[in-house]
C-alpha cells in the first residue's frame, strides 16, 4: 500500500513537472523572449536575504556587496521559468569571472522535485539555486508573479527589473550588466 | 460631446478573437491583441490542475473546489511602447444574460489560508503594471457551468487610458479529453 502511495507520489509529481511545459508548448510554437528589462526611475536598495541552496550552504545577498547580482525568482511549474533558464546559464558563463554572480531563487519547492527538474534542462545550470520555501524573500521583493528578475548593482540597489521570462544572455543585458559592473 | 463618443466607441470595439485548436488534444486557445495588449486563455483540464495542486499537497477538497472552475492558462503580455496595467476585479463575464465576477488570486489566497495552505502562486495575479516588454502568466478561474458558453469581459489600462474587451463564447476545457473525441 506504502509503496502504491509512493508511487502515485511520484507520478504526480512527473506530471506536474512536465504538463505546464506540454501544454504551454503544443498549444502552438511560442514566440522568443524579449530582452528588455525596465529601469528604475528611483533605484531602491534590495532586500537581503539569506537563502539555502541544494547542498544546505546558506546565501545571502549582503554576502555580494560589490559585485552585481541578477536574482530571479522562479518555480519549476512555470513555463517561462524553465524557458529563459539556458539564457540565463549562458550569460553566468560569459560574466562570472567579472565581478557579476547570479541567484535563480525557487518558490516553494523542495531540493528533490528541483533536482530532477534540473535535470530534465537542455543545460545544466551551474549559477546558484535557492530556496524560498515560505516565499518570504519574494514577498519581501513585491514579486506577485513568476518569473520576476532584478539586476542590482554594486551598491546593493536595484537598479532594473523585468516581469516575464527573457533571453538575459542578449547582448544589450550584458552591455547593461557591463556598465553596471564599470561603475 | 462626438469626441467622448468616438473614445468610447475606440475603447469597447470588439477585437479580433483568434481561436487556435491543439491538434492533439482538441483544446482551445482565444488570443487577443489590441490596444498594447496581448492576451491568450488556454484551456486546462480539470486533471491537469489536480495534478499542479496536488504536486502542492492541496487538501483533496480544495483541489477539487478549484478543479471545478473554468481554469485558463492566461498570458498577457504588454505589447505598447509604454506602461499597460489591469486589475483582474474588474472583469466580468456573462452566462445566461447575468453579470459575474471573476474569483481573483487574492479571494483564492484567503480561502486557502483559512484551509491552512500556505501557497500563493499560479493563479494570476490580481493587478499587475507592466513596463515595455513585461508579460505575465497564470491561471484565470471561472465559476460556471463546464458545458455552458459565456462571454468574458476584460479590462486594462494603457498609458493611463481604460480599455476594455469582450471574448464571446468562450467554452471551458471538457471534464475530460474523451469528451472532446
Amino acid at each position: 500500500m506504502m509503496r502504491m502511495v509512493i508511487f502515485l507520489s511520484h507520478a504526480l509529481t512527473l506530471i506536474a513537472l512536465l504538463l505546464p511545459t506540454a501544454i504551454a508548448d503544443t498549444a502552438r510554437e511560442r514566440p522568443r523572449l524579449g530582452h528588455q528589462l525596465t529601469a528604475l526611475n528611483a533605484p531602491v536598495t534590495a532586500p537581503d536575504f539569506q537563502l539555502m541552496d541544494m547542498d544546505e550552504v546558506i546565501h545571502s545577498l549582503g554576502n555580494n556587496k560589490g559585485k552585481v547580482v541578477l536574482v530571479n525568482f522562479w518555480a519549476t511549474w512555470c513555463p517561462p521559468c524553465r524557458r529563459e533558464m539556458p539564457s540565463m546559464e549562458r550569460l553566468y558563463q560569459d560574466l562570472k569571472d567579472k565581478n557579476f554572480t547570479l541567484f535563480a531563487i525557487n518558490q516553494m519547492e523542495d531540493p528533490d522535485h528541483v533536482f530532477a527538474y534540473t535535470g530534465q534542462l537542455e543545460v545544466d545550470p551551474t549559477f546558484t539555486l535557492l530556496f524560498d520555501t515560505t516565499s518570504e524573500a519574494a514577498h519581501a521583493y513585491n514579486v506577485n508573479g513568476l518569473p520576476t528578475t532584478y539586476l542590482i548593482d554594486k551598491l546593493g540597489k536595484i537598479r532594473y527589473r523585468a516581469v516575464g521570462g527573457r533571453e538575459f544572455d542578449h547582448l544589450e543585458v550584458q552591455t547593461l550588466i557591463e556598465n553596471l559592473i564599470n561603475e | 460631446m462626438t469626441v467622448i463618443t468616438l473614445l468610447t466607441l475606440s475603447c469597447t470595439k470588439s477585437p479580433n478573437v483568434g481561436i487556435h485548436q491543439n491538434k492533439e488534444t482538441g483544446l482551445l486557445t482565444y488570443t487577443v491583441k489590441n490596444n498594447g495588449l496581448s492576451i491568450e486563455f488556454i484551456q486546462l483540464l480539470p486533471d491537469f490542475i489536480r495534478a499542479i495542486y496536488g504536486s502542492h499537497q492541496f487538501p483533496s477538497d480544495e483541489i477539487e473546489t478549484i478543479a471545478s472552475f473554468c481554469v485558463f492558462g492566461t498570458i498577457i503580455k504588454n505589447t505598447s511602447n509604454g506602461s499597460v496595467s489591469y486589475h483582474v476585479a474588474d472583469w466580468h463575464f456573462v452566462s445566461d444574460g447575468k453579470k459575474h465576477p471573476v474569483k481573483t488570486k487574492t479571494q483564492w489566497i484567503e480561502q486557502w489560508r483559512q484551509a491552512g495552505i500556505n501557497f500563493s502562486w499560479t493563479l494570476l495575479p490580481d493587478v499587475s503594471h507592466f513596463e515595455v516588454g513585461d508579460w505575465q502568466q497564470g491561471f484565470t478561474t471561472i465559476e460556471t457551468m463546464r458545458k455552458k458558453p459565456f462571454d468574458l469581459v476584460y479590462t486594462w489600462k494603457m498609458n493611463g487610458e481604460e480599455h476594455t474587451s469582450t471574448i464571446k463564447n468562450m467554452a471551458c476545457a471538457p471534464a475530460t479529453l474523451s469528451e472532446n473525441e
